[in-house]
């Protein structure tokens, strides 16, 4: 009895080995975003639960246009003119000659409807915008109070929505004033609603039929937008987060993530011939103060710690090659920095290389001394013993505290890392329950002033926004008194993102450059890059040099997208 | 058997005696041991462990030097001396006495060769960020210019340099001028390093005894609280059994990670103690059911019913006629219950209950795991060497429990 | 409040009292009496008490949907905290600032009209669809590795205690004690990357999901045949990680039975030897380790989640886990009623069948 029990199970081992093998059914573009299967996941994509795909959502349903990073240009994408009237309106004009998977037009309808979605949906765009006016079959104009860039960047952002699925509850929505009677009901209809299957704009179409919790399949929508110049017939959607789709892009059968991967998997990527592609995200982690805790709102402590820190090797032990350290320390990426300051501003900055000399002498100046351990005790006669906290399943993240608190310790720090689950972390930040802790700075978003906005507003005091959390954050005074005067930072951030004028949002943003560098409310590590791992036997793009790269990975304007929109991807092997 | 005759003993003779008495039993024991093979062997496994975890940590410190060329290093890798091809004689730091020796900071390099400062020009390289390009790099390609005679550089690297081939001129360069004249010169990684560049090894030595305490005080207490819950439930049943079958039900259907990331918001555990008492406060109800059910069937045998007419206590009962019966079964899941609180550990601190400042076998599997080096050939051993070492004292403690198993019921000794 | 009143005119106008008819009943058969009664009334309190415990706890848990979707939104696009909360905060029906003892007689009341509600995090969607979807893939995959597993090793366990000190009780030994070392996530990693990645025995992407797309589900030979694919490696996994544990248990409890007087006294009356291992030995030693089978029919379900994970094989160990990872309370809710009512069962059905193998047992109720 037992042999044949072996004999079954030895069967039953070998028939493991003969799984069809994925059928190649004409070119087919091999790529991942995690969601979630019906009934769970559905085709709603204004509510949560939708299967968006991140930023492949752009291949069914298409972008108003891209913002191309390397010269700050928009790129016309369904959008063919746009931009601002003579009364500070704001006008698109869309192709025409396009229509979605299920035969319909599309046309100006259609952008009204997803802007009158959005308004129903309370999303942001509608804060500076009195309404929106159907001009011709192709024409939108959004009535606005003031020309600014944010509102610019937010509108042409946009994924159009057909007008076919959407465009009831859009026309009801437009009916009625907001907040007002029956305002909450359509709200949830909104939500609650199910279109039956996928209606695409854009090259290709989601097949409602083949999606499984492994990887779904797109078919070429040769009417849709871009549809006629692809190379490709299909997409296959991979599912899952980076750990999931990590064995695929070994096996070659995945061939472009955009998931982050950590340095040592990414050597085994590059042994496999993989090529990785990085591109500056403009944020990345830093070391976060609790401006309430003594000595910490000392602005020589926090400068000391900026010296104190290798960044360079934080960076290099966190994300390997894509971990870059931050030079300028302006609170906004080096790339904007060197966007938006003048050559002598960038040169009168303080770059807090690497120096415990330096670091030794701030401490010593304001009345610090080590005791007979060699750790550093302030006036008070205190240790400089605090805890740093981390989000635990970061991996990058949870590397840069380690590293950073041994960094710290080596100098005479008394710092023990503590790392805190992931939805848990953000909470203790939001509501001060903090001495020290990694979290974000900066914007993955052109906008110079929005990258202030981590610092100024999240982290300090709107965290209370979802209900929970609730509480002052690090506590820093937005009033902030620098070399430049008495400024409010926070108020600086905002106003410059608004207007059109360039030159007078840089005259702010330096302001805000400077007061950063010197009063250092978080000092940030490394800046993050991409590292998408692209297999270019497979899939052919330009050479990594290209300047198209500059639009990073992973989200809005990502380079990937935008290549295939513009049917420059193609298959390596035609 | 002469007890009575003799005088009694002196006091302090007696306590003098007592080391002798107690080294007497623990030879008698081991004497007994080697009878059973597989319990010896589990035995001199075990003494290897607690030597390992527990001694060799005061011999050897534990590695916390980054070091960034040897980032998830391999197996037995160490620092090489490589020197340009027309210097192939130089293989030893006396070799290269009034000689230029290139390091590169942030790498294994210059605290080796701190000691011959003296005797040896150094010249020090910054390791740079990327945009910079890295020293490493830049080294080697002073090297093979004959800027330098010689250079300190990893292992991994040099097999870097070789397969590289996105820059084949420079490729060239190095294959042509560069040679490695002595491949042994630093120390050897005999487990490789893990994602800063550290020595496994000596993090291996050094993660064990906090988390081998920790887990036996769960295992104790989870295995004690199952014996004498599960015991009194099917002994006194009713209300009380009840009521435990109930408090199991709920300790196991609540998803436990929720229970943990509630208690995480409002606890921690600074103390092995409290972890360990966490642990088996939360693991003792599989056990527990399994006894219940042992004890309603022992309770109905003819043996206990003998001794329950003859008026014995429950005490007595319990312990010297049942626990016999089930010593085998509860030792197992004794030991199963101490693997199990090593990885629950890993859950603990994954979410934050336990802190990661003492660098156990468990924040080294689970860095590893969660830094993707298992898909690394070269970094695997950060994961894996927790597991092993994990794996193999599980191993230890089954060949050991047989040798107990013999101590425990004398029934098994005729058997052998 | 409202009870008595009415109570009190249906008894003016002459029609008997529901109370009282229930009081009636059982003053005239005494089921609360009854044993079977009484433990499954137990049994209602303790998934009562689970799903009690549960609403409030994972309500406490950190961030609520809405934290949730926004750091999930923040994490994968450039834009700003502000503009994520304006985008998700409408589109879930929830509301952060109802009381929680509303939202817990709410809950209580539509459980008792058997509606497990609608999801949060994807609104409209009713639990009940997402369980169905998800649970029978678990009870099929996870169910079979823990069979394989069981029975396995209940037998090879039995061969190790009746030869022991052979070379096959020390190499089962040393394996089975080696192999439940290491934990089941280290194990399919490896099958990954070893068999998968760098041998090519099998195709990663292909093996994943629970069948080959383009079948319809059904009692067709190319569905079962490609649902039974899917589910290998899962099973292989399962079975490795786990099957030591049931043979070292199995061997401990045998060898504390085998030497007992009866297996003696069985001997001594010349018994065959397959009716002592069977009849004597096998039942006894089984005991124990069924106990703790009815505990693991509990965790089939629910520690299947890395598994389910790592091989993209969602069930519902993933269900559950992604329910709290967003904080879908509701949906977290209802997997946890199924779990519970698993455990509880489960527990039940193991305390009523003792007795079949081995009847001396008698729970103290029976009496």
């Amino acid at each position: 009895m037992n042999r044949r029990f072996l004999v079954l199970l030895m069967l039953f081992a070998l028939s493991a080995l003969a799984f069809a093998p994925i059928q190649a059914q004409g070119n087919t573009l091999n790529v991942a975003w995690p969601y979630q299967v019906p009934p769970t996941g559905h085709f709603n994509t204004f509510a949560s639960g939708g299967i968006a795909l991140g930023q492949y959502q752009d291949l069914h349903e298409p972008p108003l246009a891209v913002l191309m990073w390397a010269t700050g240009d928009y790129a016309g994408m369904v959008a063919e003119e746009f931009g601002w009237d003579d009364d500070g309106n704001y006008v698109i004009k869309m192709v025409e000659g396009n229509s979605w998977s299920d035969g319909s037009a599309m046309t100006a309808d259609d952008l009204m409807a997803t802007f009158n979605i959005f308004r129903l949906r309370g999303d942001t765009v509608w804060a500076n915008m009195s309404g929106i006016e159907k001009v011709d079959d192709s024409t939108v104009k959004f009535v606005m109070d003031s020309p600014s860039s944010l509102a610019e960047r937010i509108i042409l952002t946009t994924n159009l929505r057909p007008a076919s699925v959407f465009g009831d509850i859009a026309d009801r929505a437009a009916m009625m004033d907001a907040g007002g009677d029956g305002w909450d009901a359509l709200l949830q209809e909104l939500t609650e609603f199910r279109p039956e299957s996928p209606v695409s704009g854009g090259p290709y179409t989601i097949l409602p039929d083949t999606i499984s919790e492994a990887n779904l399949m797109m078919e070429l929508n040769p009417g849709g937008f871009a549809g006629d110049i692809q190379h490709y017939d299909m997409v296959r959607m991979w599912n899952g987060e980076t750990e999931v789709v990590t064995p695929l892009v070994a096996n070659q059968e995945l061939h472009y993530i955009t998931h982050g991967i950590p340095p040592t998997t990414e050597e085994d990527f590059a042994n496999r011939g993989i090529d990785i592609v990085r591109s500056g995200m403009n944020n990345g982690p830093g070391l976060y103060v609790n401006h309430a805790v003594y000595p910490l709102n000392l602005v020589e402590v926090r400068q000391a710690i900026a010296y104190a820190v290798d960044r360079i090797q934080n960076g290099v032990v966190s994300l390997g090659e894509s971990g870059v350290a931050v030079e300028y320390m302006t609170g906004m990426s080096d790339g904007l920095s060197e966007a938006w300051l003048s050559d002598e501003t960038l040169d009168s900055l303080n770059t807090y290389e690497h120096d415990l000399m330096k670091a030794e002498e701030l401490l010593t100046s304001v009345g610090f001394s080590r005791n007979d351990d060699g750790i550093w005790v302030d006036d008070n006669g205190d240790t400089l013993s605090f805890e740093l906290t981390f989000p635990q399943e970061f991996a990058d993240w949870s590397a840069a505290a380690e590293n950073a608190t041994a960094q710290l310790n080596d100098f005479g720090f008394d710092i023990s890392a503590r790392g805190v689950q992931f939805q848990q972390h953000p909470q203790d930040i939001y509501a001060s329950n903090f001495e020290m802790a990694i979290r974000n700075w900066g914007l993955g978003d052109p906008i110079p002033g929005r990258s202030y906005l981590q610092a100024y507003n999240r982290y300090n005091g709107q965290g209370d926004l979802a209900g929970e959390g609730g509480g002052a954050g690090m506590n820093f005074d937005n009033n902030v008194d620098y070399s430049g005067g008495m400024v409010n930072v926070f108020d600086l951030s905002n106003q410059s993102s608004q207007g059109v004028d360039k030159s007078a949002q840089a005259e702010l943003v330096t302001q805000l450059a400077i007061s950063y560098n010197e009063l250092l409310p978080a000092i940030p590590l490394w800046e993050r890059y991409t590292n998408n791992a692209l297999n270019r036997n497979f899939i052919m793009v330009p050479d990594s040099g290209d300047s198209i790269f500059a639009n990073f990975g992973g989200g809005a304007d990502n380079w990937m997208t935008t290549l295939i929109l513009t049917g420059v991807t193609a298959p390596a092997d035609m | 058997m002469s007890s009575k005759v003799q005088a009694a003993p002196h006091p302090l003779l007696s306590l003098l005696r007592l080391p002798f008495t107690v080294l007497f039993a623990v030879f008698g024991f081991i004497n007994r041991l080697r009878a059973n093979r597989a319990g010896f062997i589990g035995f001199l496994g075990l003494l290897a462990y607690f030597i390992l975890t527990f001694i060799m940590p005061y011999f050897i410190p534990f590695d916390s030097e980054v070091n960034l060329d040897e980032i998830a290093g391999p197996v037995g890798s160490r620092i090489q001396l490589a020197v340009h091809r027309d210097n192939n004689h130089l293989r030893s730091f006396e070799d290269l006495a009034g000689k230029t020796v290139g390091v590169v900071d942030q790498t294994g390099g210059p605290s080796l060769i701190a000691p011959y400062a003296d005797s040896i020009n150094i010249e020090k390289y910054r390791w740079t960020s990327r945009r910079a390009g890295p020293g490493v790099r830049a080294a080697l390609i002073d090297l093979a210019n004959k800027e330098i005679d010689a250079m300190l550089i990893f292992s991994k690297n040099v097999a870097e340099l070789r397969a590289d081939s996105e820059d084949p001129e420079l490729q060239a360069l190095l294959a042509e001028h560069i040679v490695i004249s002595n491949p042994e010169l630093g120390p050897p990684h005999l487990l490789g390093t893990d994602t800063q560049g550290r020595d496994i090894a000596t993090h291996i030595v050094h993660g064990g005894r906090i988390l081998i305490l920790t887990a036996v005080i769960g295992g104790v207490i989870s295995t004690l609280i199952a014996l004498v819950v599960g015991s009194l439930s099917a002994m006194i049943g009713g209300a009380f059994d009840a009521a435990m079958t109930a408090l199991s039900n709920l300790i196991l259907a609540v998803p436990r990670l929720i229970l943990l990331v509630v208690l995480a918001g409002l606890i921690r555990f600074e103390n092995t103690l409290f972890l360990g008492l966490m642990i088996g406060l939360l693991g003792w109800p599989p056990l527990m059911r399994a006894i219940r059910a042992q004890v309603l069937s022992l309770r109905e045998r003819d043996f206990v019913e003998a001794a329950r007419s003859l008026g014995l206590s429950t005490y007595h009962i319990m312990f010297r006629e049942m626990l016999p019966n089930m010593i085998s079964y509860v030792m197992i899941n004794f030991i199963f219950a101490i693997t199990f609180a090593m990885y629950e550990q890993i859950a603990l601190l994954v979410l934050g209950l336990a802190p990661i400042d003492d660098y156990t076998w468990g924040v080294m599997l689970y860095f590893g795991r969660s830094r993707g080096t298992l898909y690394n050939v070269d970094g695997a051993s950060m994961a894996l060497s927790p597991v092993l070492a994990i794996a193999f004292f599980q191993v230890c403690l089954v060949l050991f429990a047989r040798a107990l198993e013999e101590v425990f019921d004398p029934r098994l000794r005729a058997a052998v | 409040m409202a009870l008595p009143n009415s109570d009190l005119e249906i008894n003016r106008s002459g029609v008997q009292s529901p109370v009282a008819a229930v009081q009636q009943f059982i003053a005239a058969y005494p089921i609360h009496k009854n044993y079977y009664v009484r433990i499954f009334v137990q049994a209602i309190l303790t998934i009562w008490a689970v799903l009690t415990v549960t609403f409030f706890l994972v309500r406490q848990m950190p961030g609520n949907p809405i934290d949730v979707l926004i750091e999930q939104i923040l994490t994968q696009e450039g834009i700003s905290y502000q503009e994520a909360y304006d985008r998700v905060a409408a589109s879930f029906n929830f509301d952060p600032d109802a009381t929680m003892l509303d939202q817990y007689v709410d809950y209580v009341g539509d459980l008792l009209r058997l509606d497990l509600g609608t999801s949060i995090t994807s609104p409209g969607t009713r639990i009940i669809d997402e369980i169905a979807r998800f649970l029978p893939w678990t009870i099929f995959a996870v169910g079979s590795g823990f069979l394989i597993s069981f029975v396995l090793g209940i037998i090879l366990g039995m061969m190790m205690a009746y030869y022991r000190d052979s070379a096959l009780d020390h190499t089962l030994s040393l394996v089975s004690s080696f192999f439940t070392g290491v934990p089941n996530y280290i194990w399919g990693l490896l099958i990954i990357i070893g068999p998968g990645i760098s041998w090519n025995w099998f195709d990663v992407g292909a093996a994943r999901g629970t069948y080959d797309p383009g079948l319809t589900p059904g009692l067709n030979a190319a569905f079962i045949g490609s649902a039974i694919e899917h589910a290998l490696l899962p099973i292989i996994t399962y079975v490795l990680a786990t099957l030591g544990s049931w043979m070292l248990s199995m061997k401990s409890s045998t060898t504390g039975v085998l030497n007992d007087d009866y297996v003696n006294v069985a001997e001594a009356r010349g018994l065959k030897d397959r009716r002592i291992i069977t009849a004597y030995v096998g039942r006894n030693a089984m005991l124990p380790l069924f106990a703790q089978l009815s505990i693991s029919i509990g965790f089939v379900l629910g520690s299947g989640v890395v598994i389910e994970e790592i091989f993209v094989y969602w069930g519902f160990g993933h269900y559950l886990f992604q329910a709290i990872t967003v904080r879908d309370y509701t949906s977290v809710q209802g997997a946890v009623l199924i779990l519970s009512s698993t455990f509880v069962f489960s527990n039940l059905f193991a305390d009523l069948t003792y007795g079949l193998l081995d009847p001396r047992v008698r729970i103290s109720g029976e009496k």
